[in-house]
């Protein structure tokens, strides 16, 4: 046998194996078809985010991509001179500058309400235009004067009289075009009645912070955690300003979640496709170095690749849309199924037909596949649905390597290999190694020493923040609390939720409920609280304030009492006489029907159907006093109630860790059945799976003791880990007598802790928590996993 | 000489305006009395107030209204602020209100006796008129303080200001009587009335 395959091959055998080559490139080019085809990728943060379970849970979520707060961009324009054209721009004296950066507010807000990408901006500039016209009727049923004040002689008397002081003072010219239509100012009251509660400081006419930045708020249609929607959205405003004149002397920075999600989205790809890039090249670098061949090189990658086809294939077979991070932390975690061809490579004998390699590894190389997919069977039991996609992903690719490199690899190998049992340097270190002592205590040390630093640990041991996963620049989040003081936009943190059966029944409550806001506002508990019946009142009180309106003669005869005597000229009020007439006979304003205004689509955004039920979300703006607030709630009969986002958010994240838990756990019982039944012995499974669950607890206790709070992602990576470690500790337990072998299993074992060292070290040094959590516990995992494996090897022992 | 055979305000020269806004300069606060008639489309007859209106330095205007009814509105820092008896004041951007502005820059730069700042708001002519008389004709340069101001036209007598013509992009005309004038405003004024009180001499 030996001399055969020393052999250069024969004419057929070589035909077979371009044959066989050509037919694996040509399922890959299939599969890669199938998948550029039906690739559909989803950046929506959500899908990676725990599934809810209670109702609050369930609209935190709602909220979190699609609630009214969420949609919110906040806009600051200052001066800013670059340095470049400081001769261009000299500082400007105050008034002048207000003046440019006012400008500049109106131009950027004039040319957004041109845009379907937001539903409202506001500059403060006072805006008649938010009540289109065919719906400028229904002020009357919208505004609350005819609630206490019918349209009779008297009360237009009066108005009139008002307005002609009004036309002699110097707010005629506001005043003058909406006269005839509106003598009442029906429109400006309700142009009160829907600006923000607490207003900034107007100065020529827009927003400015104490600062003196021009503020403005923007709505946009997408929802805030669609990073992508929200990056069109971003760079809409940013296009739209550099279109502005004068736009080089000042600077726009946004703010707010839509924002957030862009910045942490454009950080976390920048740096993962850095981190990514750079450890691919050193990554083929060190297996060039390791094997010296590049047919081999070339050749390992196939299983790899096919793993990667394989898994996005699944993908697409199985989910409408893939996630961006799936794929992103999948292409990670495939790492693994690098270790199959590499397992391959390392253990050929000088001499052995590739085939016969393969053979004689494959029991302990389906043992360390089969654990690693009951390892990542863990993600799929978490219920998230990113999560489940990576399991499928992740699953599909280390089966195709696995029975790639099985059954396909070795027929394509080069006969002639360099057997890294020869090597010189690997013969120094399996000695080096044999060396090394090995008391019993040690593991007893290494245990006892982790359950004391899990112990003696500072600060709380689970990271129930989801911020705290992407969190932002310090900088960023002072300047968005310094933003939405100024603007006073309502907490992204509260919301006051209203429950009934219908749509109408929200409205009413959210209308008996105005008085009792009313008076949390007056006590100071809080700034500010909008309901939706603000912008549109039930219908039953649209219909009383209809059987209010006076009938067209009536209306026209008690005008013509109240002008008489009065310069306005004859007819000048035909117009509202006309809009009072169509509010009198018009069908009742209902969500759907204002929802084509931009006051509408702000109501849309407070109007939630759920199930068999309808919520109301009146945003909450500076709260001082939750209990108060909470309280006023209790009191309402059960419909009513103070939604806290963070603490819903962090009961989510809770009950997400406790399924992630109870799935590892049933994930290790099939895992220590795997190894007993496939090394069919008790004793052997300890010493494999003793060292894994050690090195899994020192890196916990190691990582705690350094101060880190365990999050999911902490989580993830310790299973990767493990699925790394249990290959390890498979290959050193295996005992073949055979030194050879054993210089073997320690080149190849040494090839993949470099590799994988590599690869996540590099992400242990981003600075993205997410990356590092997951950079620095496989790295810390990889190295306990491979120190204790030697150390804990049953048969070096024997010496 | 050949001046004085060109048309009036043809003849009229940045330097002689120049001239003339300086002697009107006041050191602030300075006030004077007024009464207004604003002839409206809108309206069958005009609508006349009067009152004070005084310069309080910068770019801060205050209106006075005493008859017929109370009323004081102040422009400050691009911000107008109505106050009447009995009511939460009102206030609004004076960017709303570019008839406003216009008032506003005329009246300061020429109370400030500033020619140089007047003429950066509006083109200037001058008109000389028999004895002392003059008047000034401003024609904004701001495209948007044009689309609601046609003119305002300052009609004056040695260093006294006596009549300001506000002839409004729409039609309308706000004319206000000044200092001593204020005072002969006619129950039921006319165009044309006012202007010829304005242009004769006092």
């Amino acid at each position: 046998m030996p001399g055969g395959a020393l052999s250069p091959r024969s004419g057929p055998g070589r035909a077979r194996r371009t044959a066989l080559l050509g037919l694996w490139l040509l399922a890959l080019a299939i599969l890669g078809m199938l998948v550029v085809h039906r690739l559909r990728i989803s950046t929506d943060l959500r899908s990676f985010m725990p599934a809810p379970t209670t109702p609050d849970q369930r609209l935190l979520m709602d909220q979190v991509g699609d609630g009214p707060g969420s949609r919110l961009l906040l806009l600051a324009i200052e001066a800013d001179c670059p340095s470049s054209a400081q001769a261009a721009c000299p500082a400007l004296p105050a008034d002048q500058r207000d003046a440019m950066l006012a400008a500049l507010s109106r131009g950027l807000a004039a040319s957004l309400k041109k845009d379907d990408r937001y539903t409202q901006v506001l500059d403060g500039n006072f805006d008649l235009g938010a009540l289109d016209s065919a719906l400028l009727p229904y002020r009357y049923l919208l505004s609350p004067t005819l609630d206490t004040q019918p349209l009779d002689a008297d009360y237009l008397s009066d108005q009139l009289q008002q307005r002609l002081d009004d036309l002699s003072s110097p707010a005629a010219v506001l005043l003058k075009d909406l006269l005839p239509r509106d003598p009442t100012l029906e429109v400006l009251k309700l142009a009160q009645r829907w600006s923000p509660p607490r207003q900034p400081q107007v100065r020529d006419g827009v927003w400015f912070s104490p600062r003196g930045e021009a503020l403005l708020l923007v709505q946009t249609r997408a929802a805030g955690f669609d990073p992508d929607a929200q990056q069109r959205a971003v760079d809409g405003i940013r296009a739209a300003f550099a279109r502005l004149p004068r736009q080089a002397e000042a600077k726009l920075t946004l703010s707010g979640p839509g924002y957030f999600s862009v910045v942490v989205n454009a950080r976390t790809r920048d740096q993962a496709d850095w981190i990514g890039r750079v450890s691919t090249v050193g990554f083929v670098l060190l297996l060039l170095l390791a094997y010296r061949s590049l047919p081999s090189l070339l050749l390992g990658a196939l299983p790899v690749a096919s793993a990667a086809l394989a898994g996005l294939a699944a993908l697409v077979l199985v989910y409408p849309e893939v996630h961006g991070i799936t794929l992103a932390f999948g292409f990670t975690l495939l790492g693994v199924a690098q270790e199959y061809p590499i397992r391959l490579l390392s253990h050929r004998r000088a001499g052995e037909d590739a085939v016969a390699s393969a053979r004689g590894l494959w029991p302990l190389l389906l043992t360390a596949i089969a654990s690693a997919c009951i390892a990542y069977l863990a993600f799929y039991a978490s219920g998230v649905n990113g999560l489940q996609q990576l399991a499928v992903f992740t699953i599909t690719g280390l089966l195709a390597a696995g029975f790639a490199t099985r059954y396909l690899l070795p027929h394509l190998l080069p006969a002639r290999v360099r057997d890294v049992a020869a090597m010189r340097w690997l013969v120094r270190a399996r000695a080096l190694v044999d060396r090394l002592p090995r008391p019993r205590w040690v593991p007893l040390l290494v245990a006892a020493a982790t359950v004391a630093m899990l112990a003696f640990a500072p600060g709380p041991f689970w990271q129930n923040n989801l911020a705290a996963l992407t969190p932002l620049p310090q900088d960023l989040l002072l300047r968005d609390a310094r933003l939405r003081d100024a603007l006073g936009a309502p907490d992204v943190r509260y919301l006051l939720v209203i429950q009934a059966s219908t749509e109408q029944g929200v409205l009413v409550r959210s209308e008996q409920l105005a008085p009792a806001v009313d008076a949390l506002i007056e006590a100071k508990a809080v700034d500010a609280i909008e309901l939706p019946s603000t912008y549109l009142p039930s219908e039953a009180t649209q219909r009383a304030r209809q059987a209010k309106l006076p009938d067209r003669s009536t209306l026209q005869a008690a005008l013509d009492e109240a002008a008489e005597g009065l310069p306005f000229r004859k007819d000048l009020f035909a117009p509202f006489v006309d809009d009072v007439e169509t509010a009198r006979v018009a069908p009742l304003l209902t969500p759907g029907r204002f929802a084509q205004s931009p006051l509408g689509q702000r109501l849309a955004a407070m109007l939630v159907h759920r199930g068999d039920r309808w919520l109301g979300l009146a945003t909450v703006s500076g709260v001082h006093d939750a209990a108060a607030i909470q309280a006023m709630a209790a009191k309402q009969g059960g419909d009513v109630r103070l939604l806290d986002l963070k603490s819903a958010a962090e009961s989510l994240v809770a009950a997400y860790r406790l399924r992630i838990l109870k799935a590892l756990a049933a994930a290790t019982v099939l895992l220590v059945l795997t190894i007993t039944l496939s090394l069919r012995s008790v004793r052997r499974a300890w010493h494999v799976l003793a060292p894994m669950t050690l090195a899994t607890f020192l890196v916990l206790a190691v990582e705690r003791m350094a101060g880190i709070e365990i999050s999911l992602f902490h989580l993830i990576a310790l299973i990767l880990a493990g699925g790394l470690g249990l290959h390890y500790a498979l290959f050193f337990e295996r005992d073949t007598g055979d030194p050879a072998e054993q210089r073997r299993t320690l080149h190849a074992t040494l090839v993949c802790v470099a590799s994988a060292l590599l690869v996540f070290g590099m992400f242990a040094w981003a600075s993205i928590p997410v990356l590092r959590a997951i950079g620095l516990t496989v790295s810390l995992g990889v190295a306990f996993h491979f120190c204790l494996s030697i150390l804990m090897a049953p048969h070096v022992r024997r010496d | 000489m050949l001046t004085l055979a060109l048309p009036a305000w043809a003849s009229a020269s940045a330097p002689d305006a120049g001239a003339l806004i300086a002697s009107l300069g006041r050191p602030a606060p300075a006030r004077t009395a007024f009464a207004e008639a604003r002839f409206m489309a809108m309206l069958d007859r005009p609508l006349v107030v009067s009152g004070e209106l005084a310069w309080l330095g910068g770019d801060r205007l205050q209106r006075t209204v005493t008859a017929p009814r109370d009323e004081r509105v102040t422009i400050a820092d691009g911000e107008v602020t109505q106050e009447r008896a009995g009511k939460r004041p009102r206030s609004f951007s004076l960017r709303h209100a570019p008839q406003l502005q216009g008032l506003l820059e005329s009246f300061v730069a020429l109370l400030s006796g500033n020619a140089g700042q007047l003429g950066e708001s509006f083109a200037i002519q001058r008109q000389d008129a028999a004895g002392h008389g003059w008047s000034l004709l401003l024609t904004p340069r701001d495209a948007r303080v044009a689309k609601a101001v046609a003119s305002i036209r300052i009609d004056g007598h040695g260093d006294e200001p006596r009549c300001m013509v506000m002839q409004e992009a729409g039609g309308d005309t706000a004319i206000d009587l000044l200092g001593p004038l204020a005072a002969k405003m006619p129950a039921a004024p006319t165009r044309e009335g006012l202007e010829s009180l304005c242009r004769a001499a006092p």
